[in-house]
């Protein structure tokens, strides 16, 4: 996995194009389509937002992420794989599971419904992007608002409860 | 012309004084003076031209008497003097012409003196004057020119020449002389006068006097003028420009002055604004800034920080599963194997196949090397631990950034606000540095007038000093050009009466030359009965012309008699007019009657001839002297008998000695 050449398609397609497209003369939300890629998974399972593949009207081109680009954030990418495969209950129940999932079979023939969820992750993570960042904006001015009031409320529902010092509590328990 | 006497004294064969009265009745107008051969019949009739013109025709020049001239001696000195007294224009006259001679110590003769020649006169007192030395000769030429003289006071004995002469290639002096006979001289002396050749007659002395060079310097000194005018006119325009000009300059200085002093706070202001124009500016690089910070952190951290909750659930998941210190440390799954193997575990407990140890120790071999996760397990935990770290202060970061750029807003409008107002403030108020900028301008636009008004005032002083040099040198051509005026207008005077008189002139001379070829003519006929008439040209030549010989006519070659005829009938002719111009009153023309003084005309003809001539020329002469020789003169007495008014005889003693005596 993140070693081929991945595209956007149909919606999904346009909705990256936006995302990365300049809202004023210099500035534009996300720089690379990778940049979409990178977070879209996170978003998308934290909203439980998965969307499938589609063509749209037909009318809009895909838009790639080249695999050099891939394989450079190959690491990054791999550890969202990873924190998703253990944390979605629904795909596997038992943590015994989850962590064959996120370690075992990672990049296996056995991960290929696994992907294919990531993958809905990805695309339900855009979709909710599009909505949160784009879809509202009426000016330049609002690009970042959004952006700022999307963060604003991912701190407010996930963020605001845990520090720095928690995370490095469980690390040191995780590696005992 | 009346000849009245002669007095010689020492001439050529008269020796002493001797005396001859001429007799001028004019019944009796022939003096007839007989000689034989030698007997000084031709001294007497050079002795005229002598006294007249200082000339004769002998080769010998010097006419002192020979029998004196060898009686001198050594270092002697003798004169000779020939008196004339004559009647010309009613003026008596008597001209005398003296020449010194002198002997050096041998006793020989040296070369003469020149002839003294002396005319003196009657004035109307009645007084007697001499005629200025100077003057002489041209009161000389008025009376008889000697050109004519010849034709008067002639010798027989070179009548053939004269005739020939008189038919061929006359010099124009000799038409001249004739015009001036013929009383056409006052015309042609006007005319010279008027406009003749002469350097000095009336048309060519106006010419000098006229200053052609006045008028186009006139012309050239109005020009001066005119562009003088032209630049003080200029001068004087820009004098009042620069009047308003300099007022107006100084006025706005002034105001500006006292704008400066009312608008010195301005400048405070304005440095006031200025801060708050670059915080303005400022502001907006940092919302600039801000903004692309925001995507920055957003882009380089926001999955990171997103993914915190994600990352700290599945820690807990790992920590609670208790997965992660599953493994038994430096226990390979080959250790297992042996256990198995050998079927007694370390402890001493057997191991049997598919006993409860052998499954126990089966599932060992998932956490242990090599089948074992807890490696990457830990290094996910360890990338957990980095990744929110490094996202920590992701959202703080950006809320900081953000607030920046959403605040951005309403510090703009603060800054604008203060702007605006001291805008405001500013807005009744003025720029000091402008006004100071202004007020230099117009402070430096005074000075500059002002030395261009002095600059131009001393230019107008010199223009106004050139100008009237101008104006003086105009007045001075002026009067010239007055002259030049008066001086064209005696000019165009004099060509006009030049013309008129030319004209007149030539009318007259005409009629008569034509008058003259009619008077000749009928006195030729009269002395010389032939088939002959005489023509005159323009230029007073004769020709003698065959009337009609089987319808020849023109010139023809002439006997002596012929020639001698022709003289005579020329000079009777001319003498003729002489008279008969003079008795008219009326005329224009203004001559005088001349005596003929012939030397032994006679000989030439036969008797018939000389009885002709004898008549003929009582009648058209006023005066006729005449030299004869006895024969002749006997005949010549015979014929004029009645008009002979005196006679004398040469008595001829010796070669050298001859005398007068009366008969």
């Amino acid at each position: 996995m993140f070693d081929k050449e991945y595209s956007f398609k149909g919606t999904h397609a346009e909705k990256v194009n936006k995302l990365t497209a300049k809202f004023d003369d210099k500035n534009q939300l996300f720089k690379r389509n990778l940049d979409v890629y990178m977070m879209a998974p996170i978003v998308g399972f934290l909203y439980q937002k998965k969307s499938d593949v589609n063509n749209g009207d037909g009318s809009q081109k895909p838009t790639k992420i080249f695999p050099q680009q891939l394989i450079e954030n190959g690491d990054d990418l791999a550890f969202t794989y990873r924190l998703i495969m253990l944390l979605d209950k629904k795909n596997a129940a038992s943590i015994d599971e989850r962590v064959d999932k996120a370690f075992r079979q990672f990049n296996s023939p056995q991960a290929e419904n696994d992907e294919k969820l990531y993958e809905q992750y990805v695309l339900g993570g855009v979709d909710i992007l599009y909505e949160k960042l784009i879809e509202s904006a009426t000016s330049t001015e609002d690009y970042l608002k959004n952006l700022y009031d999307f963060m604003e409320d991912m701190d407010d529902r996930y963020n605001q409860t845990i520090d720095a010092d928690q995370i490095s509590a469980l690390c040191r328990l995780a590696k005992q | 012309m009346l000849l009245k006497s002669m007095s010689l004294t020492n001439f050529r064969q008269f020796n002493g004084t001797q005396s001859i009265s001429f007799s001028v009745d004019p019944e009796k107008n022939v003096t007839v003076i007989m000689g034989e051969n030698g007997s000084g019949k031709t001294t007497l009739a050079q002795a005229f031209t002598w006294c007249l013109y200082g000339a004769t025709d002998f080769d010998d020049q010097i006419v002192l008497n020979k029998a004196i001239s060898q009686n001198m001696g050594s270092n002697g000195e003798a004169f000779v003097q020939v008196k004339i007294s004559m009647v010309h224009l009613n003026v008596d006259y008597t001209m005398t012409r003296e020449q010194k001679y002198t002997t050096d110590s041998t006793g020989n003769l040296k070369r003469p003196n020149n002839t003294v020649f002396k005319i003196q006169y009657k004035n109307a007192d009645g007084q007697q004057d001499f005629v200025k030395e100077s003057e002489v000769e041209l009161r000389m030429k008025e009376i008889l020119p000697k050109e004519l003289a010849k034709y008067f006071f002639f010798d027989g004995e070179r009548i053939g020449n004269m005739s020939k002469e008189i038919r061929k290639g006359k010099s124009k002096e000799f038409a001249d002389a004739v015009k001036s006979l013929l009383g056409l001289s006052a015309f042609t002396e006007a005319l010279e006068h008027l406009g003749g050749r002469s350097a000095n007659t009336v048309i060519k002395s106006y010419e000098g006097d006229y200053d052609s060079k006045s008028d186009s310097k006139i012309a050239q000194l109005r020009d001066e003028i005119s562009r003088y005018d032209a630049r003080l006119e200029q001068i004087e325009k820009r004098l009042s420009e620069i009047d308003n000009e300099e007022y107006t300059a100084s006025e706005k200085a002034k105001e500006y002055e006292v704008k400066i002093a009312e608008n010195r706070d301005s400048e405070k202001f304005a440095q006031e604004r200025a801060k708050l124009k670059s915080k303005i500016a400022g502001l907006e690089q940092s919302k600039v800034s801000s903004t692309s910070g925001v995507i920055d952190t957003f882009n380089r951290k926001g999955s990171s920080w997103m993914a915190t909750k994600m990352i700290h659930d599945a820690l807990k998941e790992l920590v609670d599963a208790d997965k992660l210190d599953t493994g038994i440390p430096d226990i390979h799954a080959r250790t297992i194997q042996f256990l198995i193997n050998r079927k007694k575990c370390l402890c001493g407990a057997s191991i049997e196949f598919g006993g409860a140890a052998y499954t126990e120790l089966n599932k060992v071999l998932d956490y242990i090397p090599p089948k074992s996760i807890g490696t990457l397990i830990g290094q996910f935990a360890r990338e957990c631990e980095l990744k929110s770290r490094g996202a920590a202060d992701a959202f703080d970061d950006i809320s900081n950034k953000f607030s920046v750029v959403s605040g951005f807003d309403a510090d703009y409008a603060d800054l604008s606000n203060q702007i605006e107002t001291i805008n405001k403030k500013l807005e009744g108020m003025l720029n000091v540095g402008e006004l100071q900028k202004k007020y230099t301008f117009y402070d430096g636009e005074v000075k500059k007038l002002r030395a261009e008004r002095v600059r131009l005032v001393e230019e107008k002083g010199g223009i106004g000093t050139k100008r009237e040099r101008c104006e003086t040198g105009i007045n001075e051509l002026v009067l010239k050009d007055d002259n030049n005026r008066r001086v064209a207008r005696f000019k165009a005077y004099a060509t006009y009466m030049y013309k008129y008189l030319f004209s007149v002139y030539k009318e007259k001379e005409t009629e008569v030359r034509e008058q003259l070829e009619e008077a000749v003519n009928t006195i030729f006929k009269e002395i010389y009965n032939g088939g002959f008439s005489l023509k005159l040209d323009d230029k007073y030549n004769i020709q003698i012309q065959v009337d009609d010989f089987e319808g020849y006519s023109g010139d023809v070659e002439t006997s002596t008699a012929q020639s001698i005829s022709v003289i005579f009938a020329f000079i009777a002719g001319v003498i003729k007019m002489a008279r008969e111009n003079n008795s008219d009153e009326n005329s224009m023309l203004m001559t005088e009657a001349y005596p003929l003084v012939m030397d032994a005309p006679l000989s030439a003809f036969d008797k018939t001839r000389i009885k002709t001539v004898c008549d003929a020329l009582p009648k058209v002469a006023e005066q006729v002297i005449i030299f004869i020789k006895d024969t002749d003169g006997e005949i010549a007495e015979d014929n004029m008998g009645s008009k002979v008014g005196m006679r004398y005889l040469f008595d001829k003693k010796n070669e050298f000695e001859t005398e007068l005596i009366g008969r």
